[in-house]
């Protein structure tokens, strides 16, 4: 009974931590969502794909969502022409590389600043180069869901259906061939093309409509986030009260077992990466700070729930690459780290 | 009307809405009320209260808004449900996240947390160095008088200077709670208090040994006491916790106990 009140404690502890950075982040999350013009900011993205994918992962800083918020946003990057490279640099990175996340790390890791610094130049590292891999696919086409791709292709065709005089030439392309639209991003027509598209997906609702629409993003968000959070802390609380300590330790002290258990461990919880450093500091007592990293590098960029969110994009074959891409670059990061600091 | 779409009208209409409004007023009421009633002292670090009792409000001010919204849409006869332009890709059966919320929100007022005690301290290990998640003592207070650090300071001031030979002979008075280290001889104690740096996830045990005149089996674990007396070395096994070689010693400051005192819980147990 007494393991039972000790571990209701541990729980509403991080509960109560979690839920300002929680608030704060599904607020951003949700102006940005409604109130934001992509539109301009899609207009100065660099194409190259270094720079690109540099740029989508640090786009992170004016979305500040977590995993949970960024897919759709991605999604919306992609249906609005960004290319693959960035898309997939905001995907990896964006949950990692924002303020909130970053001072809530800061706030769990007060003393140990190297976790929030390894924290951001690893989930960068990795982002930038599964980005530079994606950006090898010039036609993100082949990586999207066919719905998606469907989806866009009937748009196209609805367009061209209410416009009879807009000219052949101009749709045609677009519809034989997916590289058009990445191959020539500065044309007017495409951009042109690329908004109406996007307008004809979301329309853009009005001033008093919006506010409306943020409540209604806010609530959605927090019931969701906030039920995933009680679940993660429930595990957390209950790992930390009722496994016995021997094997915990067992398992944390050794370089390679802690970060694989730990990555694990991240791809299963799907806590929130606003609040994934309060989950990791209830192990920073018995494992290394390694696979610390690994938790809070990894859980942002894979777990349960955000392969679900991928799945909605890409195709399950992308979406493992990029599991294994990913997985595989935390560990080798991770393990270096362990050997070098 | 079919009975079935009639249920699945009055859940949309009216049962989670009103889930989702009770589960967010519930949290931003629990937040509040910790702060008033300081039981917030337990859960998290004392630099995190006002963020804690902002976001309490924010969550009962979101929820009055919501509620007032909810209504005026029943009042209309020719409800228009509002359509999510938004993608949304939910991950819970609907109406599943906000009886979570709900619930756990519930549990929160009926059931009070608790103070650590020497289990939690056995099962964390114990230890006389300060935890990796701690800040460090940024200088070496020699001129405070050795009598009046606390606990905490003690432990802070070994671990700047470690060197245990330097501190015996002074005095000390400490406070902390009764820890029986089983792999002691009967007459020590580990006097204990827990550190908690961000919340209750992450208290960390410390501990100085204690040497007492007669059997420890008078002073019962997690008793707080307030101990007097000279700070001494003795070598005695090294962590006597967390060590997983338990032949190993080391030299290591220990109090002996001049007058022992029984004091009742602190009412903020937990050092920042």
């Amino acid at each position: 009974m007494n393991q039972i009140h000790q571990a209701f404690t541990i729980f509403l502890s991080l509960l109560v931590e979690a839920l300002p950075f929680l608030t704060i982040g599904v607020f951003l999350s949700s102006a940005i969502l409604i109130f934001s013009d992509e539109q301009k900011l899609i207009a100065i993205l660099p194409r190259n794909p270094i720079l690109g994918a540099l740029m989508g992962s640090i786009l992170g800083f004016l979305f500040p969502v977590c995993e949970c918020g960024n897919v759709p946003v991605a999604r919306r990057f992609l249906m609005k022409g960004l290319p693959t490279s960035v898309a997939i640099g905001f995907l990896l990175a964006a949950p990692t590389i924002n303020p909130i996340v970053i001072w809530s790390t800061w706030v769990a890791f007060r003393d140990q600043p190297e976790i929030v610094v390894f924290r951001v130049i690893f989930s960068l590292a990795i982002a930038i180069t599964i980005s530079c891999v994606f950006s090898l696919q010039k036609d993100s086409r082949p990586l999207l869901q066919p719905v998606l791709v469907k989806q866009l292709n009937r748009v196209m065709a609805e367009r061209s259906k209410n416009n009879p005089a807009s000219s052949q030439s101009e749709i045609s392309p677009l519809l034989q061939s997916g590289t058009f639209w990445l191959d020539k991003p500065g044309q007017l027509t495409t951009v042109e093309d690329m908004r109406l598209m996007t307008e004809a997906v979301l329309p853009s609702p009005s001033v008093p409509k919006r506010s409306q629409l943020f409540l209604e993003n806010v609530i959605q968000e927090l019931r969701e986030l906030g039920g995933m959070l009680i679940i993660g802390s429930a595990i957390a609380a209950s790992i930390q009260t009722f496994v016995p300590r021997e094997i915990i330790l067992g398992l944390g002290q050794s370089s390679i077992s802690s970060i694989v258990a730990m990555m694990i461990l991240a791809a299963v919880v799907s806590v929130c990466s606003t609040v994934d450093s309060f989950f990791a500091l209830s192990f920073a007592s018995a494992f290394t700070s390694s696979s610390l990293l690994a938790f809070l590098v990894f859980g942002p960029m894979i777990d349960i729930k955000s392969i679900g969110l991928m799945l909605s994009i890409l195709k399950p074959r992308f979406v493992l690459y990029l599991l294994i891409l990913a997985a595989q670059l935390t560990f080798l990061l991770t393990l270096s780290h362990s050997y070098f600091f | 009307m079919n009975p079935a779409l009639k249920i699945q009208r009055f859940s949309t209409r009216f049962f989670f809405p009103s889930l989702d409004i009770l589960a967010i007023l519930a949290w931003g009421f629990l937040l509040v009320k910790y702060s008033f009633t300081g039981e917030l002292r337990l859960l998290i670090h004392p630099n995190y209260f006002g963020l804690v009792t902002f976001t309490g409000v924010v969550l009962i001010i979101l929820g009055l808004i919501r509620a007032w919204q909810w209504g005026r849409q029943l009042g209309r006869r020719q409800q228009s449900e509002t359509r999510d332009t938004v993608a949304h890709i939910t991950l819970f059966p609907r109406g599943w996240a906000s009886t979570l919320l709900l619930v756990s929100a519930v549990l929160g007022f009926f059931i009070a947390p608790t103070v650590f005690k020497s289990q939690v301290a056995l099962q964390r290990g114990i230890s006389n160095t300060l935890p990796a998640t701690q800040l460090q003592a940024e200088s070496f207070q020699a001129n405070t008088k050795p009598e009046e650090r606390s606990l905490v300071d003690w432990v802070r001031t070994l671990n700047a200077y470690p060197e245990p030979d330097a501190y015996a002979g002074q005095k000390a008075k400490i406070t902390g709670f009764v820890v029986h280290p089983p792999d002691l001889p009967d007459n020590y104690i580990l006097l204990t208090r827990f550190i908690l740096t961000c919340c209750a996830v992450d208290v960390y045990p410390v501990a100085i040994p204690v040497r007492l005149e007669g059997d420890r089996r008078q002073y019962p674990q997690d008793t707080w006491l307030e101990v007097q007396g000279i700070m001494e070395t003795e070598t005695l096994k090294a962590n006597p916790q967390t060590s997983q070689k338990s032949d190993s010693q080391k030299r290591q400051l220990v109090l002996n106990a001049q007058s022992v005192r029984t004091i009742p819980t602190p009412a903020d147990p937990y050092s920042y």
